[in-house]
């Protein structure tokens, strides 16, 4: 009878180590976190508002990148009308929002009213930038945005995403990732399908 | 037989005839009245060259660069306003903006200085750090009572966009940079002043530029002929006057479309003071449904403009991210959007093939392709 010790041989030892270091060096982020109303009819969603997104990041232009990307792609879909950000922003004037980016459930009525929207998207840009590790950077974006109602003025959807960071390849080869519009479009079309499907 | 010989003849006579009419007819119209007349018996306008309108942000030889304009114009055989007499109309009338053309400025500029048309310039940018860069924009706009855009056309120029081997064809000082920005632009005027062509033929843009993401309603209709008022974009960038520039690049590339009327952007910045319009963060559906009324337009087109990079050196590379909308007047909805965002060099991997220096022709490249999706959707 053969040992187990004696069947471990050069080759697979080389194998195991290739796959416990790939696994342990992919850190290219995919994580994503979904919530839909199951009382909620998603198809009588005709118009929609994009609030201005919350800003944690360092990056000052970060929130506004990101809501122009995910309004335009909202649009490009065909399914809903997206109310244009300077009409939002007229509406938040005249409403008299003071902060537009976490607005009360009476601000959310008096705005779509004014504006004629059937609900009102929130987000959050909660990181937009390069990561780093080691010598190795990346481009990493992590969002998360919810869909406020006007009749019920509930949470109707929400949703995170997180795409981009430092992957294996990033790691092997460098190259710094890929650029932050490509990540950034990745995201905003993760959330998107999160939304409709 | 010698009635076939007549008959040729007369043939021929018939079709010289046509021929010369066609290239009269093809001939731009300036104006109504008041046009010169040169030894030829061709009509030529007389043209006011406005001073240098400066959206580069930095200082640059302005003067220098209009009287290269007005220089080579002259050589070319037309006829100019004298510099002396248009500034003596701009200190009656007051008038301090030249990078566009309003009706009180068209029609004291045609009355007080005689001039047909104004031929208005934009620099957008200018570098003389080696390389050196420009970029020019120019169009010719009519006086009197119907501002109209004749011409429009524009050039953008590195001193490393053709470094050739062992960087003999690398060109180190600007003024030969500038020289050759303006020949191109006086090239393509001629032209017009000649033959009526609106502008020089784009070079056909990288599909790399296309727009990332595009929105298009059924409700605009590419057969349609369109009065269109291009505001000037909400700038997010860190660029003094990208607004401006990239509100520029879109008239430029609709002014090539026959079925656009563009309005000249003096009359649309007249209409947002009249109207007293402030675009905080972008413009709203009352504003578009104002400028309309104003301008009598069918198409509102404003946007966004987050980046218009243009660093100097040769290691740098020139980056632009900008969205735009079209509202329809009738409608009173967003009938067109697009996304898009490049940078100098997106697919280039070996030996800088295929590389894009300044912002402007990459701008310029971004906006025919997101221009040409509004004509002809895929």
């Amino acid at each position: 009878m053969v040992k187990w010790t004696q069947r471990i041989n050069c080759r697979s030892c080389i194998l195991a180590f290739i796959l416990v270091w790939l696994v342990a060096c992919s850190g290219g982020s995919n994580i994503s976190e979904n919530f839909h109303d199951p009382d909620m009819d998603f198809a009588l969603l005709r118009t929609v508002a994009v609030m201005p997104f919350d800003n944690l990041t360092t990056d000052r232009l970060a929130a506004a990148r990101v809501r122009n990307t995910f309004m335009t792609s909202l649009f490009a879909t065909g399914v809903v009308y997206v109310i244009p950000s300077g009409e939002v922003v007229r509406g938040i004037k005249r409403a008299g929002i003071e902060n537009p980016v976490i607005p009360s459930p009476e601000e959310i009525a008096k705005l779509t009213a004014i504006i004629k929207a059937d609900a009102v998207i929130t987000g959050v840009v909660n990181e937009y930038g390069q990561v780093r590790s080691a010598t190795t950077t990346a481009n990493v974006i992590s969002v998360s945005m919810q869909m406020i109602e006007k009749e019920s003025r509930k949470v109707v959807w929400s949703a995170s995403t997180t795409k981009g960071g430092i992957s294996a390849w990033d790691r092997l080869f460098g190259g710094g990732g890929r650029p932050m519009e490509d990540v950034t479009e990745a995201a905003i079309n993760d959330l998107i399908n999160k939304l409709f499907y | 037989m010698i009635l076939s010989t007549s008959y040729s003849i007369r043939s021929g006579f018939i079709l010289f005839a046509v021929l010369i009419g066609l290239s009269v007819a093809a001939g731009p119209n300036y104006a109504e009245e008041g046009a010169g007349e040169t030894g030829s018996g061709q009509k030529r306008p007389k043209i006011a060259v406005f001073p240098i309108f400066n959206l580069s942000g930095t200082p640059a030889p302005l003067k220098h660069i209009r009287q290269l304009l007005s220089d080579n114009l002259k050589a070319d055989g037309q006829s100019i306003i004298d510099e002396q007499v248009l500034e003596n109309v701009f200190a009656r009338n007051r008038i301090r903006y030249v990078g566009g053309l309003d009706f009180p400025a068209a029609s004291a500029v045609r009355q007080e200085a005689g001039a047909d048309v104004v031929l208005i310039t934009s620099l957008e940018h200018y570098s003389y750090v080696l390389p050196p860069k420009i970029a020019l924009t120019s169009r010719l706009v009519s006086t009197g009572n119907r501002i109209r855009i004749l011409w429009m056309d524009g050039v953008g120029l590195a001193g490393d966009d053709s470094p050739g081997l062992l960087d003999l064809g690398l060109i180190e000082n600007p003024d030969t940079l500038l020289e050759m920005a303006a020949q191109r632009i006086l090239t393509s005027l001629s032209e017009f002043l000649s033959t009526g062509r609106k502008q020089s033929d784009f070079p056909s843009a990288s599909r790399k530029h296309r727009p990332k993401v595009i929105y298009r309603s059924p409700v605009l209709d590419p057969a349609v002929p369109y009065t269109v008022a291009v505001m000037p974009f909400f700038n997010l960038s860190e660029r003094n006057f990208a607004g401006e520039i990239m509100a520029l690049h879109f008239v430029r590339q609709l002014v090539a479309h026959d079925n656009f009327n563009v309005i000249e952007p003096g009359v649309v910045r007249a209409a947002l003071l009249r109207g007293r319009v402030i675009m905080g963060g972008g413009i709203s559906l009352a504003d578009a449904d104002l400028m309309s009324r104003l301008l009598k337009a069918d198409l509102v087109l404003s946007g966004k403009i987050m980046d218009y990079q243009d660093f100097q050196g040769a290691a740098a590379k020139p980056k632009v991210d900008f969205a735009a909308e079209i509202f329809e007047e009738k409608s009173r909805e967003v009938v067109w959007a697009a996304l898009s965002h490049n940078q100098g060099d997106d697919g280039v991997f070996f030996f800088d093939w295929g590389r894009v220096n300044t912002a402007y022709v990459m701008a310029g490249q971004m906006v025919q392709l997101a221009v040409e999706d509004m004509v002809e959707p895929e």
